[in-house]
Formats: structure tokens, C-alpha cells, sequence
């Protein structure tokens, strides 16, 4: 109460004439799918989540600020100065620096809160990244680890070929790190609110509120997430050596190559597993009903909700619940979008299309995404493919849009170099 | 249960003169129950077989999301030890350095429900003749999804437990579903075919047992040996006798299930 009080005079003291200042909107997902109620609840569900929804929000802000003025609690490591010249509105300081990058150049697509559901969203394939969760696709760290400074860096160098997100190659490097401490900023604002919701759901009793010592919101919920963003930078995963039998300067049907395609075919129909996703002819046709794990949050607790609503609901929390449920999913969030495997005879990668960008998609996968990897999943483990081997495979996606007969007959697709 | 010979019992006296509640604490307990369904068994759905339907549609796969027996066991329920700082029996302890096999065989996740212990051997294992891969969704512990080729293993080892089990599914094959317990002692169970299950060697006294089924998510509410009970997020405090903790049947209400 006080403290929607200060909020509303700070608003309309500084306010005057001028567009409300922008705030972050809770992860109303996981506030609700966390929140199941206990049989027998005394307060009503409604009122209850609410309360729980206000102390996070609370804790939210004390650590991270708004999107105005954002705060850099020195355990996060993160640079305030960078997070000032991305967050804000778009407008220009007193040396004519223009700031507000993030609300400039990726708001519309990722959110103000980074929750990929910006204005534009709803309208592109596959949809923007929700920061929240930390997750990331086309990096060069192991698979479950967060991605170094430089993957982001690159990511925005280059955008996502294929997808919307463009190219901001044309922004000076001091602007682009800015944006990338900003991207890091909403993924941990994101991870910690999601720690908590998770700490409620396991640890809270009914009428427990969230604890707000420095132990709990620091050392518990906060450290474990700050590491794993400053580990990322040691957690790349190891290249093999390219061996001798393949030539990357030289086209795949080219005879230096002829022996190292046929084992990366044969590993592409076999030890590989590729072929069942991505179809014996590579056309992305194998398995196409898949989610990835944004999407795929939403599918299942949309199945379990809709089951729920069908079953008969004595207890009047529970039904108020379903409700609340139903109303978030259609309203704060995307309609779940499937993600087909790659059309591997394109020859259009979206994490790059260097063999090193292929060895480290097939190594690890894509997190996030259905596609396994065939390297270990950590240091020291055992992958289903050698990692020198994968090259071999690399080699072989490479050949794919220029393949010429194969082994398709007559009605093989057409390839890029039909279209020659 | 088992009876001491006298002259253990004169050691038992003495060493507890000497070393008092040292000792005393060093009592175990097996607690064990079963888990009946409190209503018509219901009839598992079969499962839509859509890929490799050469080798998986040999298998005439069901859903394993509640399995309950013709006697009304409830299969899969799993139960643990809550208490971070429950000593640990030594003997009991010994298991944490045999492997746990989570095997893709027939097209399904054998067994449906593994118990693994933090810094135990998981061995995922296809001994499938198509290619699958185990996608694990560990909250504290780094997830994984690595490809199995037809013959192929990988192994695992866990640094964290894991407050409520992770999923385990493949995205080759979509109907596949499987869950994975991660304790950081010994102390946890998966119920058996029939219902039960049982807990070896806990140390004598209170502890705090979590319950927890796929379907039913925290089992709240259990009718144990005739009474109803409320357990906020499947959480029941029991003492551990020395001879044992026979829980005896917990009924589940259909309900429970209807989520
Ligand atoms: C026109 C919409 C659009 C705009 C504008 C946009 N993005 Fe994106 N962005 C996307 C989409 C779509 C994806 C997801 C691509 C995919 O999943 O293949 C994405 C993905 C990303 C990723 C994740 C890459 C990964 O490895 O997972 C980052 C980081 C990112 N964008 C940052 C930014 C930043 C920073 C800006 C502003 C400078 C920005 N984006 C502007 C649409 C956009
Ligand atoms: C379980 C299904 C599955 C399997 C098995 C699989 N993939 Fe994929 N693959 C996908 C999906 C889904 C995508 C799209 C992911 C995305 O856009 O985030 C993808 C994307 C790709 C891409 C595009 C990467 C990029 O930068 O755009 C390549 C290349 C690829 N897969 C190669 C392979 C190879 C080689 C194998 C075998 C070693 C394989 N895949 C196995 C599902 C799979």
C-alpha cells in the first residue's frame, strides 16, 4: 500500500506533461503456474497470488531498479554506466550522447522487460528471445552454460540470419557493448525472478512471505545465477583439431573432400540421429511438431489447465486459479509457435555459417531448441560422436545445398544449384 | 526387529554410558508403506506411435502418467527424506557407488521413475535399434540433451539434488516421458507395481518425508491407515522406530489425480 503510494506521487511530481515512467512487467506465467493453491486456503486465491505478486515485484525493483533508472548491485558484476546509456527512453544527455539504445533498437521485438513480447512479436517466426531465462541459442559455451560476452557481441554483429533479428553491425562497438550488458541486466532481473517464484513454490507455506534478508535475496537466490553469467567466459567448449582428410577452402563435391562427406553422410544417417529429425532427404521434415523450451512451458501447462477445466473443481481456489491461468495464458503470452528442424539443403544457418559456428552447433546442440548434441554434455564426458568426427559432419551440412543427385532419384527436392 | 544377543546389549549399555546419545543415534528404521488408489483402477490410454513405427510399434506402448495395478497399487509415487542434514547410514550410504542404469528400451524410459543420488553414476543407455536422445530438465543441476545412438551410452553424474524430480523426455520420439529423482542421501523410494515401497536404514527418530506423483504434482491430502490427512506440499513429519515404520496402505483419492 505505502508503496504503490510513493510510487503514484513520485509519477505525478516529476510527471507533468511528460509519458509515465516505464516499468517491468512480472513474469505473469510463472507467478501463476507457481502458485497452485493448497486445499483449503482461508484467503481467497485472487487476493492471495496478488500479495506474493507485490513481494516480488518489491524485491524486484530494491535489486534492479526500473527501466528508467536501472541498479547494479555490485554482486552482479554488472557496469552501470553501460546499463544507463541502454535503459531509459530514447533521448540525448548533455555531450549529445543519445541513450535509451535498448528502447531505440530492441524493445519492439524483445520487450521492455525482455520478455520477447514486444509490440512487433506476436507477428514474427520464430519469435523474439525472451531474455528471462537465461537461455541462449548460438554460443560457444557448453550447452546448459550461459553465453560469453563475445557470443552476445556476436549475435548482434551478425543477427540471426533467417530470422528477424537484424544485423547491428552498423552501431559502434562502445553502443553494442552497452546493449550486451543490458541483455545480461534482463536475463539476470529474469532468473532471479524466476528463483523466487520457484523458492515459493517448493519452500513457502500458505501464509509465508517472501524472506527479504541479504543471506536469502544475496548468498541464496542471487550468487548461483551471478555465476553462472561470470563462469561463462571459462566454459567454452574444446575444438578438435580439423583433421588432415578435409579441406574447408575447397567445395564438398571437390575430390579432397569426397572421403570426409561420405563418413559425415554416413554419421548424418546413423550415429548422428540426425536423419530423424531433420529427414533422410535434409529437408527439415523428419520431426515437426516439436517446441522449443519458451514454447513448450506454455503447451503444457496449457494442457494441464485445460484438463483441469475439465474436470470437476470443488475446491473455489483451485477453480479460481484455472481461471487465472486461462486468462494469462491467452493474454500474457505468445500463442505457442512449433519449431521445425532446419531445411539443412538451404545452406541458411542462423548461428553462422563458418564450420566453426556448425561444429559448435552440432557439439552441444541448440540449447533451448529440440536439437540434441552429439558431443559430451560437460567437461570429461563422453559425446555419441568423437569430437574430431564432427568436422566430418560439418562438412557434409556444407555439401547439402549443392548436392547433386544423392541418393534422392527423380523426385529429389531442388537445391540451391538448381536454381543457378 | 532383530533381537541381540546379550552380550551386545551389556556393549550397547556400556558404550552408551560412555558415549551417550552417540550412540543412541546410531539406531535405524526402514519406513515403508503402499500407496492404493481409492477408486476403479483406471485403464491406461495406448500411445500414439507416430515415429519408427517399424521398431516402436512392435511395443504397444501405454501411458505411464498413473499406473495403477488390478489390486489398486499405485506404481511411480515417489517419496524422500526432506531433512538437508539427515545422518546418513553407513551401510546405506554404500549404495551411492553402484551405477543407476536409465535405459531407452522399447521405445519407452526403463524405469519410468530412477532414484539417483548426487554424485552417483547415471548411465543413460539406448538398447534401442533406432537413435534417441534424453533431454533432462534439471533446475539446480546443468540440463542436458545428448543424442544415444542405437547401442550407445552416456553417463552422468549430478553436484546438486533436486527439490521435485526433472523430466526426462525425447524429442525424437515425443510420447516418450520419464523422471528423474535427484537426493542428495540415500533416502528416497519410487513405489513398486503393487504400491509399495520402502525406505532402508533411516535414522531412528523424526524426519520429514516429501511425497510426490507425475500426475498429482505434491500429494496433498492421503488417508494413512484410515485417517485423512493434509500435507501441506506433500510434506508428513513421521517417527522412524527402530524396529521399523509400517505406514501401512495411503489411500489416494482419484481426485488427487484429476489435476
Ligand atoms: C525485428 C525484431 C527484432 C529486433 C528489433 C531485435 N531482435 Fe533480437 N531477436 C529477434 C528474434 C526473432 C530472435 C530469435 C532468433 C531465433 O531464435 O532464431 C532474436 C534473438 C536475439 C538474441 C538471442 C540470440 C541467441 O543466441 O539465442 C539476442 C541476444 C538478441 N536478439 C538481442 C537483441 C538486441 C540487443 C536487440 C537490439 C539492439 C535486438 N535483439 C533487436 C528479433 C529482434
Ligand atoms: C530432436 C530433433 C533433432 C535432431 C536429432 C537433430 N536436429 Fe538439427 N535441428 C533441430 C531443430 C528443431 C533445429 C532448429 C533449432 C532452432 O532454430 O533453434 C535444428 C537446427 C539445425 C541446424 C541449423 C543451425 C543453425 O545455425 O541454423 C543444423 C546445421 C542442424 N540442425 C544439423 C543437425 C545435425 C547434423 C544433426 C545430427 C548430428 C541434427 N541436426 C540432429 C532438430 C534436430
Amino acid at each position: 500500500m505505502r508503496f504503490t503510494f510513493i510510487m503514484a506521487f513520485v509519477a505525478t511530481a516529476v510527471g507533468c506533461g511528460k509519458t509515465p515512467p516505464a516499468s517491468f512487467r512480472l513474469n505473469m506465467v510463472q507467478a501463476t503456474k507457481t502458485a497452485a493453491p493448497e486445499s483449503g486456503m482461508e484467503k481467497p486465491w485472487s487476493s492471495w497470488a496478488n500479495d506474493r505478486q507485490k513481494q516480488v515485484a518489491t524485491i524486484l525493483e530494491a535489486m534492479y531498479g526500473t527501466p528508467d533508472a536501472p541498479v547494479a548491485l555490485a554482486e552482479t558484476g554488472l557496469d552501470l554506466a553501460k546499463l544507463q546509456l541502454a535503459a531509459g527512453p530514447v533521448r540525448s544527455d548533455i555531450v549529445g550522447r543519445k541513450n535509451g539504445l535498448y528502447r531505440e533498437h530492441c524493445a519492439h521485438c524483445h520487450g521492455i522487460s525482455g520478455d520477447g513480447m514486444g509490440p512487433t512479436a506476436a507477428f514474427l517466426n520464430p519469435y523474439p528471445r525472451d531474455y528471462r531465462p537465461g537461455k541462449y541459442k548460438f554460443k560457444s559455451t557448453w550447452r546448459d552454460a550461459r553465453p560469453a560476452r563475445d557470443d552476445l557481441t556476436r549475435v548482434l554483429h551478425d543477427g540471426v540470419p533467417g530470422s528477424s533479428m537484424p544485423s547491428f553491425a552498423l552501431l559502434p562497438p562502445a553502443k553494442v557493448d552497452a546493449l550486451v550488458e543490458y541483455v545480461r541486466y534482463l536475463s539476470m532481473r529474469g532468473e532471479t525472478e524466476l528463483a523466487l517464484y520457484t523458492y515459493a513454490e517448493q519452500e513457502l507455506g500458505v501464509d509465508d512471505t517472501m524472506p527479504t534478508t541479504k543471506e536469502f535475496l544475496v548468498d541464496e537466490i542471487l550468487t548461483p545465477i551471478v555465476e553462472k553469467w561470470q563462469g561463462a567466459e571459462e566454459a567454452r567448449i574444446p575444438i578438435a583439431a580439423v583433421p588432415t582428410t578435409l579441406d574447408f577452402t575447397k567445395p564438398g563435391d571437390d575430390p579432397a573432400n569426397h572421403e570426409s562427406v561420405a563418413r559425415g553422410r554416413a554419421l548424418f544417417h546413423g550415429d548422428g540421429g540426425c536423419v530423424k529429425c531433420h529427414g533422410v532427404t535434409a529437408l527439415g521434415d523428419g520431426q515437426a511438431n516439436d517446441y522449443d523450451d519458451w514454447n513448450k512451458v506454455i503447451v503444457e501447462w496449457g494442457k494441464e489447465v485445460a484438463g483441469g477445466l475439465g474436470a470437476s473443481q470443488d475446491d473455489a481456489g483451485r477453480a479460481a486459479w484455472l481461471h487465472a491461468a486461462t486468462d494469462v495464458i491467452e493474454g500474457d503470452a505468445l500463442r505457442p509457435r512449433p519449431i521445425p528442424p532446419r531445411n539443412l539443403r538451404l545452406g541458411l544457418y542462423r548461428g553462422g555459417r563458418r564450420p566453426i559456428d556448425l561444429y559448435r552447433r552440432l557439439y552441444t546442440g541448440i540449447n533451448g531448441a529440440p536439437m540434441p548434441g552429439v558431443g559430451p554434455s560437460g567437461p570429461g564426458g563422453k559425446g555419441s560422436v568423437a569430437d574430431a568426427e564432427i568436422w566430418h559432419i560439418v562438412n557434409y551440412i556444407r555439401s547439402l545445398p549443392y548436392e547433386f543427385d544423392g541418393e534422392l532419384g527423380a523426385d529429389r527436392p531442388m537445391v540451391a544449384k538448381d536454381r543457378l | 526387529m532383530t533381537r541381540l544377543p546379550p552380550l551386545s546389549i551389556a556393549a550397547v549399555i556400556l558404550a552408551t554410558l560412555f558415549l551417550g546419545d552417540i550412540v543412541a543415534a546410531d539406531e535405524w528404521g526402514t519406513i515403508k508403506g503402499k500407496f492404493v488408489f481409492g477408486g476403479a483402477p483406471p485403464s491406461a490410454g495406448e500411445l500414439k506411435v507416430d515415429k519408427d513405427p517399424e521398431v516402436c510399434g512392435k511395443h504397444k506402448l501405454l501411458a505411464e502418467e498413473l499406473v495403477v495395478g488390478a489390486d489398486k497399487g499405485i506404481a511411480n509415487v515417489v517419496v524422500f527424506v526432506r531433512d538437508k542434514d539427515v545422518k546418513v547410514n553407513p551401510e546405506a550410504a554404500k549404495a551411492a557407488a553402484a551405477k543407476v542404469t536409465l535405459d531407452n528400451k522399447d521405445c519407452r524410459f526403463d524405469p519410468h521413475v530412477a532414484f539417483v543420488q548426487v554424485g552417483q553414476d547415471l548411465v543413460v543407455k539406448n538398447s534401442d535399434t533406432v537413435g534417441h536422445n534424453s533431454n533432462i530438465a534439471t533446475v539446480k543441476n546443468p540440463p542436458s540433451n545428448n543424442l544415444i545412438p542405437a547401442g550407445g551410452e552416456t553417463a552422468i553424474k549430478f553436484t546438486s539434488d533436486e527439490a521435485v524430480p526433472a523430466q526426462v523426455t525425447c524429442n525424437i520420439h515425443p510420447w516418450m516421458k520419464g523422471w528423474l529423482v535427484v537426493r542428495p542421501n540415500p533416502y528416497g523410494a519410487v513405489s513398486k507395481a503393487d504400491g509399495t515401497f520402502e525406505i532402508k536404514d533411516v535414522p531412528v527418530g523424526e524426519v520429514e518425508l516429501q511425497f510426490w506423483h507425475e500426475k498429482a504434482g505434491y500429494l496433498g491430502e492421503m488417508t494413512i491407515g484410515g485417517k485423512a490427512e493434509k500435507a501441506s506440499k506433500g510434506r508428513k513429519k513421521v517417527a522412524v522406530a527402530a524396529g521399523g515404520t509400517d505406514l501401512g496402505e495411503i489411500l489416494l483419492a482419484p481426485a488427487v489425480f484429476q489435476k
